[in-house]
């Protein structure tokens, strides 16, 4: 499995220079104050990650792999543990730059605010990619990306007509009781809801036909 | 010991417009069988079922003796594979399939990769998109052979290849069987490739095997025999397979040469190639 892990991680590294870039114009721009960096490098995970999806459905990657020793059973386990050390890389890089900003620009650090900004962002990241997975699997990666477009869009909008005849406050209220805990529950569910997904994809993927 | 390396055994597989319908054939060690049959005839469909990467088919097939889905993983160790339009992402470069296959394959031999590699000047530091079809075709091919595999299964690999880089194709191939322990089964609509090397035709049409011989016996008995309409008409009908009628002469396809000559007063008969086989097998009547 190392060597699919590797495929994926090889085809990230093609794309370095655009993250490369994208972080120094983020960077600028959040010293300035005109930019949180928090949701910049983890998003563009999803995107990085997405185009190997997009490569790999063109050069029929997928039929290729299936052809390789174990390479039907592990070419969803390498996909899913290159987008988790992807997340986990980008979101070391960003907590490192934003603590030298903050300080750079303040000479003060407000850790527990950059690490549950930080943790957040990778929480959505997550959940994103994890929903998007076995659709892109299923439907493919273009019909899968309108598919998470139209879902998320929807869910905007139904969340904000529900918004209007529901009062969120207890909810907000339960979290708040959780204390720091959130801290260990927030990696906990991002776990659980890739592992899911990853199921889900793999079960997709062995009946698949090439 | 094991003397087939491949063998098919009632084969189907069924697709709302398509069929594969029970087919039959058995590689041995040390031989090639080139696969022909026109577009769409089931030559793909087929290598797919082989190598398990379609599904719901029935039937059975036994590579080097093991049941091709419960030893899946055994078996992928010593098969090569070059597939139509199937290969690694394009923004790679083959030093990256280098790395990748080296921890994929436990035979992954990199010396052989770099050196086939240079062989066909292809560079390993740039990355698969910018190579011409032919470039990426090598490539393929090389790929298939540097862990050292038993069996090599060829989807149209010389397809986009100039004469010349066919040709050292060609002579890797004959190499690859040299040992008498390797075998390739090779799919292949450039007939004139297969008449050099092939072993053994087995020809595919419209989902079923019609005809799988040593490719010495269908080149030295088989022919074609051309006449006009009034000798085609004193022919009788079970002593040919196939016949086409042309603007100026009939053309029939004969199982048997010598036996055909003893009994009409042909004087010449062709002598076959495979494109004339697939002509007049797919568009001759009976």
């Amino acid at each position: 499995m190392l060597g699919l892990i590797k495929k994926d991680l090889l085809m990230i590294k093609s794309n370095i220079k655009t993250l490369f870039i994208i972080l120094v114009v983020y960077g600028v721009m959040a010293y300035q104050g005109q930019m949180d960096l928090s949701f910049i490098l983890p998003f563009m995970s999803v995107m990085i990650m997405i185009s190997t999806f997009s490569y790999d459905a063109y050069n029929k990657w997928d039929a290729y792999a299936s052809c390789l020793p174990n390479g039907r059973q592990n070419s969803v386990r390498a996909k899913y543990i290159a987008t988790l050390l992807l997340i986990i890389i980008t979101t070391a890089i960003v907590t490192i730059l934003m603590i030298a900003i903050a300080y750079a620009r303040t000479k003060s650090i407000d850790l527990e605010s950059v690490f549950s900004t930080v943790l957040g962002t990778a929480f959505a990241t997550i959940i994103l990619q994890s929903f998007m997975y076995p659709s892109i699997y299923k439907f493919g990666v273009e019909k899968a990306r309108i598919g998470i477009f139209i879902v998320v869009f929807g869910i905007a909008i139904v969340g904000g007509i529900i918004a209007k005849y529901i009062d969120f406050k207890p909810m907000f209220q339960v979290l708040d009781n959780l204390g720091n805990y959130w801290m260990i529950i927030l990696p906990v569910v991002m776990i659980l809801v890739l592992y899911l997904s990853y199921k889900i994809s793999e079960g997709i993927y062995k009946k698949k036909e090439y | 010991m094991m003397e087939n390396i491949l063998e098919v055994k009632n084969l189907s597989k069924k697709y709302k417009d398509f069929e594969l319908k029970s087919i039959n054939f058995k590689l041995k060690k040390g031989m090639i069988m080139g696969f022909i049959g026109e577009n769409g005839a089931g030559k793909t469909t087929t290598i797919k079922a082989i190598l398990d990467i379609i599904k719901n088919y029935k039937g059975e097939i036994k590579i080097f003796g093991l049941d091709n889905k419960k030893n899946d993983k055994t078996i992928k160790e010593d098969i090569g594979v070059v597939l139509d339009d199937m290969f690694f992402p394009e923004i790679l470069m083959p030093i990256d399939i280098n790395s990748i296959m080296k921890d994929n394959y436990k035979n992954w031999d990199s010396n052989l990769f770099f050196k086939e590699l240079s062989d066909f000047s292809l560079p390993k530091n740039k990355q698969i998109k910018t190579f011409s079809k032919g470039m990426r075709k090598k490539l393929e091919i090389v790929t298939a052979l540097s862990h050292h595999p038993k069996l090599l299964i060829l989807d149209e690999p010389t397809s986009g290849l100039d004469p010349i880089a066919r040709n050292e194709v060609i002579d890797i191939f004959q190499d690859f069987i040299q040992n008498e322990e390797c075998s390739i089964l090779l799919s292949s609509h450039i007939t004139t490739d297969l008449e050099h090397i092939a072993d053994y035709i087995t020809f595919i049409n419209d989902g079923e095997i019609i005809l799988s011989k040593t490719c010495d016996e269908l080149l030295e008995e088989y022919g074609i025999v051309k006449c006009n309409e009034s000798d085609f008409k004193k022919i009788d009908q079970k002593d040919f397979i196939k016949y086409k009628k042309n603007k100026y002469e009939y053309e029939i396809l004969v199982e048997n040469k010598k036996e055909f000559l003893k009994k009409y007063n042909v004087t010449t008969i062709d002598k076959l190639t495979l494109e004339d086989l697939m002509l007049l097998m797919i568009k001759g009547v009976k």
